[in-house]
């Protein structure tokens, strides 16, 4: 086998375990061969990106080796007329940016850590941003893939136009897989055109009712943001910024629209210049990534306002806290250091066992090894679970790629 | 292509009747005949046993009994596929969803609403109406075809281009699985923790399950919207003009193409008043009014620079809709001209519309045949339609000869063997055209996961049958398995 091979450190460490050997491909067929290689001695496997994501998941059940992907970068074809682009799993998302910039196109998946987090890392952690409000999620730009499954065979699913319903849906089935099914090697996406303007507008210190009285505003009022972001960094109040993006003429109208209508309901409403506006982007970007601890909580849009009492009182028990709501999705991050962390996992517990009752989750997106034990990263296994599992059974029988890092111990 | 009827046992159809009611469990031979086929009319099938259910009560127990009896199960919505999707196999009990056809719950702050699958598509937009909102994937069948089937097939439509397929606005569905057993997948709040359930089962083709709720995401419609029509001299200037508009930035809602003998049909049935060309284009561009009163105009401009011949706007909704009824009733049009015709789905790169075109052309006049254009350009979803006579001997095999030459040509091009229509029983021979082994076999893993008994569709979507034995090599369970929080099976 040719791919470069060497000892763990505790540098390799992925959620506490050191893997004895890591290998780093530099070609997917090298990816193949490890792949190969280590089901004939039935080693336990470890996939990682960027590892912007590292952190995601349970602690694998055994950990013998670790395939880094970062040696797979290429873009294997971009065809601009088409506006799609097939890349291999490591490219990072900011190296495939600058690649798509040169024709005025984009790849509208924006996670935080752009200049770390991997294409493959970002389809297996189902890894979102801002734009998810208006472009979807990477299940919405996914449209081609090719794996190695767990027995070193390649497979693909999906091809390379917007438009096909030939077999089953293999790239969805990867998305938030967190690689328990197969290595991803490359991956297709459909493009977009890069907006000629962009333009935020920011509504300061609003309460959760106040939030969700915007969001019905922009949509009675048939406005359409790409990013509808509400950050909350002192209790119950939250600064709300949306952004517009396209062609001069709508985004001008569409900002002068909604400053019309936040004056008409008595909540003025700035509209950002350009420093300013890339400056809380990435005060955004980094709230996400912040801390210790990272929840991701799921609801209902408008059910902010319910929960909130609950998230909350997660945030009493955290230090620098900053709670992140996508608004017009229904998700969410609650972000920051603890100081106790008894008392925090019992506030997460509480704030989760109200999520699910409600059909919602909260999930772990990192969090100290304790909180870890206390409460679990997953919550209460879906209802469709059953099915998951065998899946697993059908695409890794020998349960030896991540095991045990995803829902339900799979 | 016709079979033997293969009956199903008397006992059998008490046990359904006593589920669904006697007037809803069809076994008389002119009952059947009516599910004989779904819209591909040239593939034809009698099942052993039709039944209508009106719960997913009643789904699960015709599941059980059709299990009890190891009887196949082809689900069916409103049979307008035009796959064979719905085609029943030999001695099968069609499980047709017809009757479910209520709306269980609207939640518009949220944006999402919970429906049974007999639901035809456009009432979930017309109920929604007066509130402003509609559902977005819009097959040109949308007036009949249902909710269910839409699940099943993915179905797609003109404005996927901007605001995708059924996959993209599905959130969730309650499912029957093979056993009995119904799960839901998804749901109206986003990102159920695991894998992509409703993701994967979107487009399955009735071989997973049978839908019997589905939750689909509604939008708020458009501030304005923009449409023209633009003739052209050929399919090569029509063809360029979309690829300029594309990279322009634009990105429509829909552009469709029509070639001369589409319009032509299209013109004898409807009466519009289109000039003989040899293409044409039909485009929406929406959004805000600010934003399309832009990209109609560079849209515009675009295509008299690329050689259009005549641009017009309708000048109010009533015009709007008449041109799109034009094309929608494109299919339609195109039985009244000829016999016969097969419709294809192939999909190509954008950028290589022009060629594909002419190849397809050329090899027409070689089977000595005539084709019809009619199909989504924005996306390179081609819907070539292949007019012959079934009554002249030889030229239906001609004709499906053609189709079949046709899709490689789409293969060959980069592209795909079906943009929205399925696989189904018409298309799996040409699934090893795109997939290798490896590729179906893993596709086969996931069928087997959720039917590992192949109950649900056989024979459609795979080109060879495929069994679900245990997977070669070393079977290593699972700690949930040892420790009898989970089961095989």
């Amino acid at each position: 086998m040719s791919s470069e091979r060497r000892a763990g450190t505790d540098a390799d460490a992925v959620l506490g375990a050191i893997p004895r050997w890591v290998y780093s491909p530099k070609t997917t067929e090298e990816a193949r061969e490890v792949i190969e290689a280590t089901a004939a001695e039935t080693l336990s496997l470890g996939f990682i990106g960027g590892g912007t994501d590292v952190q995601l998941g349970a602690p694998m059940r055994q950990l013998d080796a670790l395939l880094q992907t970062g040696g797979l970068s290429r873009v294997v074809e971009y065809a601009p007329a088409d506006m799609i682009v097939t890349v291999e799993a490591g490219t990072t998302l900011a190296k495939l940016s600058e690649t798509l910039q040169q024709h005025r196109q984009r790849l509208p998946l924006d996670p935080p850590a752009l200049d770390r987090a991997t294409v493959g890392g970002a389809i297996a952690a189902n890894s979102f941003g801002p734009r998810r409000a208006r472009f979807g999620s990477v299940r919405d730009l996914l449209i081609g893939i090719s794996i190695v499954r767990a027995d070193g065979t390649r497979a693909r699913g999906g091809g390379k136009v917007v438009k096909n319903v030939a077999g089953f849906d293999i790239p969805k089935l990867m998305c938030g897989s967190l690689g328990t099914l197969g290595l991803i090697v490359t991956a297709t996406f459909r493009l977009h055109p890069l907006p000629e303007m962009e333009k935020t507008v920011l509504v300061r210190s609003r309460t959760a009712a106040q939030v969700r009285g915007l969001v019905a505003r922009l949509k009675a009022g048939q406005l359409e943001p790409t990013s509808l972001v509400a950050l909350s960094a002192a209790a119950a109040r939250f600064d709300v910024a949306v952004r517009f993006e396209g062609f001069g003429a709508g985004v001008t109208q569409q900002a002068a629209r909604f400053a019309e209508l936040q004056q008409r309901e008595g909540e003025p409403c700035e509209q950002l210049g350009d420093v300013d506006a890339q400056a809380w982007w990435k005060k955004h970007d980094d709230a996400r990534t912040k801390g210790a601890i990272r929840a991701k909580i799921a609801a209902l849009p408008n059910a902010l306002e319910t929960f909130l009492p609950k998230l909350e009182a997660v945030r009493e028990h955290l230090v620098d806290s900053i709670l992140v709501w996508y608004a017009s999705l229904g998700l969410g991050f609650i972000c920051g250091a603890s100081s106790d962390l008894a008392a925090a996992s019992r506030a997460l517990a509480d704030a989760r066992s109200a999520l699910e009752k409600a059909n919602g989750s909260l999930t772990l997106q990192a969090a100290p090894q304790a909180i870890r034990e206390w409460i679990g990263e997953w919550g209460t296994p879906p209802p469709a679970f059953s099915v998951m599992h065998r899946l697993k059974e059908r695409f890794d029988p020998q349960q030896r790629l991540n095991p045990g890092r995803f829902v339900g111990g799979l | 292509m016709r079979s033997e009827f293969v009956p199903v046992a008397h006992a059998v159809l008490t046990e359904l009747a006593s589920v669904v009611g006697p007037k809803n469990c069809i076994s008389d031979p002119a009952g059947l005949r009516t599910y004989e086929c779904d819209g591909l009319t040239s593939f034809r099938m009698v099942p052993g046993a039709v039944i209508l259910p009106a719960t997913t009560e009643e789904v699960v127990e015709a599941v059980r009994i059709a299990r009890r009896a190891n009887l196949p199960i082809v689900p069916r919505g409103s049979g307008t596929g035009l796959s064979g999707g719905a085609l029943p196999v030999p001695g099968c009990v069609v499980i047709g969803l017809s009757r479910m056809r209520s709306i269980l719950e609207i939640d518009l702050e949220n944006a999402w609403m919970r429906v049974q699958p007999g639901v035809a598509n456009l009432d979930i937009s017309k109920r929604l109406a007066s509130a402003g909102y509609y559902y977005a994937p819009d097959p040109s069948s949308q007036s009949v075809c249902s909710i269910g089937g839409n699940v099943a097939e993915n179905s797609g439509g003109a404005h996927c281009l901007k605001y995708g397929f059924t996959v993209n606005h599905v959130l969730g569905a309650r499912v029957v699985l093979g056993d009995g057993s119904v799960v839901d997948l998804g749901g109206p709040v986003l990102d159920t923790p695991g894998y992509d359930l409703i993701g994967v089962f979107v487009g399955s083709e009735g071989t997973l399950g049978i839908v019997t709720e589905v939750v689909v995401r509604i939008l708020r419609k458009p501030e304005a919207t923009r449409t023209f029509f633009a003739t052209f001299p050929s399919t090569d200037e029509a063809g360029q003009t979309v690829s300029d508009i594309i990279a322009a930035g634009i990105v429509p809602a829909a552009v469709e193409m029509m070639d001369r003998l589409a319009i032509v049909a299209i013109k004898a049935a409807t009466g519009l008043d289109w000039p003989d060309v040899g293409a044409a284009l039909l485009m929406d561009v929406d959004g805000p009014v600010a934003e399309v009163e832009h990209t109609a105009a560079q849209a515009s401009a675009i295509a008299a620079r690329r050689g259009a011949l005549e641009i017009r706007r309708p000048t109010d909704e009533a015009e709007r809709l008449l041109m799109w009824k034009g094309r929608k009733s494109a299919f339609a049009a195109v039985g009244r001209i000829s016999h016969n015709y097969i419709v294809q789905d192939g999909v190509i790169p954008r950028s290589e519309i022009a060629n594909v075109l002419r190849e397809i052309a050329r090899l027409t006049t070689e089977a000595g045949l005539r084709v019809a254009n009619v199909f989504h350009a924005g996306d390179g979803n081609l819907h070539p339609l292949i007019l012959y006579d079934a009554n002249v001997p030889g030229e239906e095999q001609r004709a499906e000869h053609l189709g079949g030459e046709i899709l490689k040509l789409c293969v060959r091009s980069g592209g795909s063997i079906t943009g929205e229509h399925g696989v189904g029983a018409d298309k799996a021979p040409y699934m090893a055209e795109m997939f290798s082994e490896a590729d179906l076999q893993a596709m086969a893993e996931l069928r087997c996961a959720f039917d590992a008994e192949n109950r649900f569709n056989p024979s459609k979507v795979f080109p060879t049958p495929r069994l679900c034995g245990d997977r070669p090599g070393k079977y290593v369970p699972s700690p949930l398995e040892l420790s009898g929080e989970a089961g095989r099976g």
